[in-house]
């Protein structure tokens, strides 16, 4: 399988081709913006009802991914996010971990498997539904976000990131979430939760943040008639 | 009737005097320059005397004092009682379903100057110099036109009413210059047989194609289920425009992050 | 203080070092990420100041950022999509508008002039600040798509809700964009600003209460 991610990193779109029948990629719901006819696509619920029901409860992922199946060489199919913004490819090694929150995933191989990290990781993201993944495997691994995909290597002096612009880590680094500056400043300041990581590792971090985009399109939407 | 190719009316173009279209004399592309691609693209037109650009209504950036602005109702020519009155129907289904405006900006400049004009949507502008062939939009993609370029409205048929971005395109011919956008960038797909392509990304297509909105997944679970709304497939030889991003989507990821 | 610019022009991200014990002054909210020795302090002035601030129109607050025991990096970034630009004081300063603010050296005085800009720009919210400062400084301000500077040399018309900065050094006035109110609403422009006289002019290149409108109508209704 063959890919590029074009168009980096204002509106990153992935050009795939597979290079065999039989290849497989496994893509989030509503991603899919233009592939070959004859390429079969299933729906599916991955992982099983439960595993499914755990991922939306708790993984804010969609219930649904769609899983593409070449039926002969040389078919394309383009991928996008819905935001405006970045997309990143890495390769798994099958022995680094990478953790993401759980919006920012778009598409990966079936050799990597996805996870909810469950204890830790509650109250991470403020944000309404958005929870930590964690990705293992080997093989392509495909994640997107709102803004551009600024990489931050840490070190063991650390380094402060506000947490709605979190997208991802590698395994290796520690991390505590704490208020920026006490209550006073979490008021007033305007920076919510952030998020001191340190250790050896590489961070993602996105240059916009989808709770101010959110919080200047409040004003513009109607008004719900109460009357 | 042929559903996919049934022609709801025709806007003949844009409004204003014959004359100023049929001045075979304007043959040369009208000055201009998009700046700020891929992202955010704006367009600068540098008016000479005595020609006129249209423009989608609230496209317009800035203008030298000495451009002229006029509104026009996008009713065509000579429209008459009964034309207007389709003109309207037209232009109130396209509000509904396309949200296009009804009415357009002719900027024109007595002594010369510039207007810079830029869609609603980030993504990049792209010119086009017409010469005689056709070329079918989505209808957000047109930003604005010059010269002698006809624009007809073609209707997708009626399923394509539940596609917001798929109910009607914008099949433009003639000779002179176009300008359309995109929301994202676009790429282009050489199709020789048959190609799928989700409805909110197409931007356009030419060539000998023909195409057929359907659900995405096959029955009503699939359309539910797989998240992939209205698709468009195309069969036949030709070029197919997209975009890499698409309004629907941008809405989708929004509604959970704005609650309510 | 050193400012780099980076993925610009449409996911422009500023990339702030700063010395030891030195500091900038930026929008609430506008902190992406930052070195653990750089310490922030919410600028409130006290509580009236600050409560006006929060009902005199201008709603919103700075921290201050400093670097302690060492050298610091500080990532700032704004809301919506785009490029940014750092503007160097000059003596006559800039009018801003409000939203286009993200960050300023601590010796640039931000105002906001509220008379005769009501309305201005017809979205919620955005209303016009000025910058002034006594010596050198600089100004980082950000955009809703590219960042276009224009020279004005007294005849240009701009749609206000493109305006992101310009020198204080011209005049303008305020009107409707048409030949008249029918005109202008049915053309889909907004106010317009007329501006006269020589100056410099930033325009973003796409509209944020456009876009707002366009997106933030389709979406939910609130309560």
């Amino acid at each position: 399988m063959q890919y590029e991610v074009r168009q980096k990193p204002d509106f990153g779109i992935v050009a795939v081709r597979f290079d065999a029948p039989g290849e497989q990629l496994l893509v989030e719901s509503s991603a899919m913006v233009a592939r070959d006819t004859a390429m079969d696509m299933k729906t599916q619920m991955t992982g099983g009802i439960l595993g499914a029901a755990k991922r939306k409860l708790l993984g804010g992922e969609s219930i649904f991914q769609n899983t593409f199946t070449a039926t002969a060489a040389g078919q394309t199919l383009w991928i996008a996010p819905g935001p405006e913004g970045d997309v990143q490819e890495l390769i798994c090694d099958g022995v680094t971990p990478v953790f993401m929150q759980s919006g920012a995933f778009l598409a990966c191989a079936p050799t990597v498997q996805l996870d909810t990290k469950w204890g830790g990781a509650k109250g991470f993201f403020s944000g309404a539904g958005l929870f930590l993944l964690r990705a293992m495997g080997t093989g392509p691994l495909f994640f997107s976000c709102y803004g551009g995909i600024h990489p931050v290597d840490v070190g063991p002096n650390g380094y402060i990131v506000d947490t709605s612009h979190i997208v991802g880590w590698s395994g290796g680094l520690e991390y505590q979430v704490r208020k920026v500056g006490g209550l006073k400043s979490l008021f007033l300041s305007g920076e919510g939760l952030v998020c001191e990581f340190r250790g050896q590792g590489r961070v993602w971090v996105s240059t916009r943040n989808p709770s101010s985009l959110a919080a200047f399109l409040q004003p513009f939407r109607p008004v719900k008639n109460n009357g | 009737m042929d559903p996919q190719q049934q022609q709801l009316g025709s806007a003949a173009p844009p409004g204003g005097p014959a004359s100023v279209y049929r001045d075979d004399s304007a043959q040369a592309p009208i000055p201009h320059e998009i700046t700020h691609g891929p992202a955010f693209a704006m367009l600068r037109v540098d008016l000479p005397p005595g020609q006129v650009v249209i423009a989608e209504a609230g496209s317009m950036v800035a203008r030298h004092t000495g451009v002229a602005m006029d509104v026009k109702m996008n009713a065509g020519k000579d429209p008459g009682f009964f034309g207007l009155l389709k003109a309207i129907v037209i232009a109130f289904i396209r509000k509904i379903v396309g949200g296009e405006t009804f009415f357009v900006n002719h900027f024109s400049a007595p002594h010369g100057g510039s207007v810079w004009i830029a869609p609603t949507m980030s993504g990049q502008v792209l010119h086009r110099r017409m010469n005689g062939e056709t070329i079918t939009l989505s209808t957000g993609a047109f930003l604005c036109s010059a010269g002698d370029v006809d624009m007809s409205l073609k209707f997708g048929g009626f399923r394509a009413l539940f596609a917001r971005e798929g109910a009607f395109f914008l099949e433009v011919s003639g000779r002179g210059d176009l300008w359309f956008t995109s929301y994202g960038g676009i790429e282009a797909i050489d199709v020789n047989g048959t190609y799928i392509v989700d409805n909110g990304h197409l931007v356009g297509y030419e060539g000998a194609l023909t195409f057929d909105i359907r659900s995405a997944g096959g029955g009503l679970m699939g359309m539910v289920a797989s998240g992939e709304g209205l698709v468009c497939e195309f069969k036949g030889q030709g070029r197919v425009y997209i975009q890499s991003r698409n309004h629907s989507s941008l809405l989708s990821w929004l509604r959970p992050l704005v609650g309510g | 203080m050193q400012i780099n610019l980076l993925h610009r022009p449409a996911q422009a991200l500023a990339q702030v070092w700063l010395e030891p014990n030195e500091s900038i002054v930026a929008e609430s909210g506008a902190m992406v990420g930052m070195t653990t020795n750089v310490q922030m302090q919410t600028q409130s002035g006290g509580l009236m100041k600050g409560l006006k601030r929060m009902f005199g129109g201008e709603s919103f607050f700075r921290n201050t950022f400093t670097a302690h025991n060492g050298n610091g990096e500080l990532l700032l970034a704004h809301a919506l999509s785009g490029d940014m630009t750092v503007l160097e004081m000059t003596p006559h300063g800039y009018f801003l508008q409000s939203s286009a603010f993200i960050a300023s050296s601590p010796t640039v005085n931000i105002e906001t002039k509220v008379g005769g800009f009501r309305g201005f720009f017809s979205g919620a919210g955005v209303f016009v600040l000025k910058a002034v400062s006594q010596g050198p400084g600089q100004v980082l301000v950000g955009g809703f798509g590219g960042i276009q500077e224009l020279m004005c040399d007294g005849n240009i018309v701009i749609d206000t809700g493109h305006l992101v900065a310009w020198d204080a050094t011209l005049t303008y006035t305020v009107g409707k964009s048409g030949a008249g109110w029918i005109a202008s609403y049915l053309s889909g422009e907004g106010l317009v600003c007329h501006f006269k006289g020589q100056g410099r002019i930033w325009i973003q290149t796409r509209n944020p209460v456009e876009y707002g409108r366009s997106v933030g109508s389709q979406l939910p209704p609130r309560g």
